[in-house]
């Protein structure tokens, strides 16, 4: 990956970490889907979640940004509350990148207008502009040959990287991926994980819910454990996945390895 | 249909119906559609070499041009009026305010609910008796063909539009909110142009509706189309030369909204037929 990927910087963090989620509970109609969760990601740091399905790492993700709302607690972006109900949040997400499992590429706008259609109408960035970054962009994820195909003429694993590229041309301080090669071919899979190990290795602060699990512990600097709306074990990769912590944490890994 | 499954087995298929193979059906069908089409294209041949009485068209073509004039310029009208209102019907049913939702529901309830027959007569004859002292409107016949086929389509529409709205994948506005758009920003960007691609077909056939639904205005003695036949019938006794005439109007402006349609369909193709 090239220079393309810069991080922008009203942002220092200093005492605090980059994202912070500060004891959040969330809840659908009654079901406590995350409990007391706390987990502070510092800048630069590539965090991958893990857990059985239904543990709710998706949905703690998806909190990130507030594409659901929690009901105790808060979270945080450069010290600033992404839950608080009067935050600017528009603003906010311009900061947060997000790739999707379906990956949700807008069908009637090419790979390019894909890139560009934030940054021009949320930013204002002038057309020439905005297209000159996204090619640099559709590069780095190896698809500028791709720019004029609309979505439908990609395969999975392309739109992936266009989704990619299009999450990053608004600059954001960080990514979440939120089990962004579930859904490919797996011939697919290798192509996706090829950029996103490019991003973390310029820097890019990346939440990644996943369960591809060669990758968390090649990539990750963190491995995140979640069950029953909990988080369970915290770890660096190699003792997570060598000597887990806790009794959940092997039974996890038994599993799964 | 017939022909998909022939190469397969005829004997096969013919064992298993008795007495009738894929092949006979197919040859049935062809015959019999040319008989049907044959006969069809006689009468028509008949009418217009025997009904109709061409001499008469010189003294009656003025009339009907007029009126196709005036029907051309009321369905343009009624057109860009209620398709416009009938995205904001739409977009109003998708709301997530329930008021908002609510009026439009109750409005779409009401427009498609009761006739556009009896929509022209309270516009013609109930909106006049409501104003204080006298309506100062005395061509009110135009401005309620106008106002009745946008109230009574921008339902039809609306229906169309939210139908539309709602095959759009719910990912498309996370993905757009994702990035940074507010909800009307990212209604206008990401999901009304997919909404109105799914919308096409549905609102292209209600707009076609609307140019024969003109023919209703009769009633109240707009001098549209319909209305011209029934003068030339009652003054000649003639059927078939007005009735042709009309034919031709009407279809000389439906068969190329419905040519347009495709195309707007086909423009809206986005690299291929399916995600």
């Amino acid at each position: 990956m090239s220079d393309a990927i810069r991080s922008d910087d009203e942002g220092r963090t200093d005492g605090h970490a980059l994202l912070e989620f500060d004891h959040v509970d969330k809840y659908f109609g009654e079901t406590h889907v995350l409990k007391d969760v706390s987990l502070d990601i510092q800048n630069g740091e590539v965090c991958v979640v893990v857990g059985p399905s239904g543990s709710g790492k998706s949905t703690l993700l998806r909190c990130a940004n507030r594409l659901e709302e929690i009901q105790n607690g808060e979270i945080r972006l450069d010290g600033r509350s992404i839950s608080d109900p009067d935050a600017d949040i528009n603003r906010l997400r311009q900061r947060i990148g997000m790739v999707f499992q379906s990956f949700n590429l807008f069908p009637h706008k090419t790979a390019l207008e894909n890139v560009t259609l934030a940054p021009r109408k949320v930013r204002g960035i002038p057309e020439a502009e905005a297209r000159e970054r996204a090619e640099e962009l559709l590069a780095d994820v190896g698809l500028l040959d791709q720019a004029d195909s609309y979505p439908n003429q990609l395969s999975g694993g392309q739109q992936q990287r266009v989704a990619i590229a299009r999450a990053l041309a608004m600059d954001p301080k960080v990514m979440l991926f939120d089990e962004v090669t579930s859904a490919l071919d797996p011939e697919l899979v290798g192509e996706v994980l090829e950029v996103m190990r490019g991003l973390a290795a310029d820097g890019m602060t990346m939440m990644v819910v996943t369960h591809e699990m060669g990758f968390a512990r090649e990539v990750g600097d963190r491995i995140v454990l979640m069950d029953e709306g909990r988080l369970v074990e915290s770890g660096d990769p190699e003792s997570f996945f060598e000597h887990p912590e806790t009794e959940r944490g092997e039974q996890f890994l038994s599993k799964i390895l | 249909m017939a022909d998909s499954y022939s190469g397969a087995s005829p004997e096969a298929n013919a064992a298993a119906d008795g007495f009738l193979d894929d092949q006979t059906l197919k040859y049935l069908g062809v015959g019999l559609s040319s008989l049907v089409a044959l006969g069809i294209a006689l009468l028509v041949l008949y009418i217009l070499a025997v009904q109709v009485d061409y001499a008469l068209i010189p003294t009656i073509l003025p009339q009907f041009i007029n009126a196709y004039v005036l029907v051309l310029g009321i369905v343009v009208t009624a057109s860009v009026l209620s398709v416009t209102a009938g995205i904001f019907v739409g977009l109003a049913r998708v709301s997530k305010t329930s008021i908002t939702s609510g009026i439009s529901a109750a409005y779409v309830q009401f427009f498609r609910g009761t006739p556009l027959l009896f929509q022209i007569f309270v516009v013609y004859f109930g909106i006049p008796t409501l104003w204080p002292g006298t309506f100062p409107i005395s061509n009110w016949g135009i401005p309620t063909a106008i106002i009745s086929l946008t109230l009574n389509h921008a339902a039809y529409v609306g229906e169309a539009v939210r139908g539309g709205i709602g095959a759009v994948h719910d990912g498309q506005m996370e993905a757009a909110r994702s990035l940074g758009m507010g909800y009307v920003q990212a209604m206008r960007e990401v999901v009304i142009p997919q909404a109105w691609r799914n919308a096409l077909a549905a609102v292209g056939n209600d707009q076609i509706i609307l140019v024969k639904d003109t023919s209703l205005l009769t009633v109240i003695a707009v001098p549209e189309l319909i209305q011209q036949f029934r003068d030339v019938n009652s003054a000649t006794f003639d059927p078939w030369t007005p009735l042709v005439l009309v034919a031709i109007a009407y279809l000389s402006i439906t068969i190329p909204m419905g040519r347009l349609v495709e195309y707007l369909e086909d423009r809206a193709d986005w690299g291929g037929d399916s995600q």
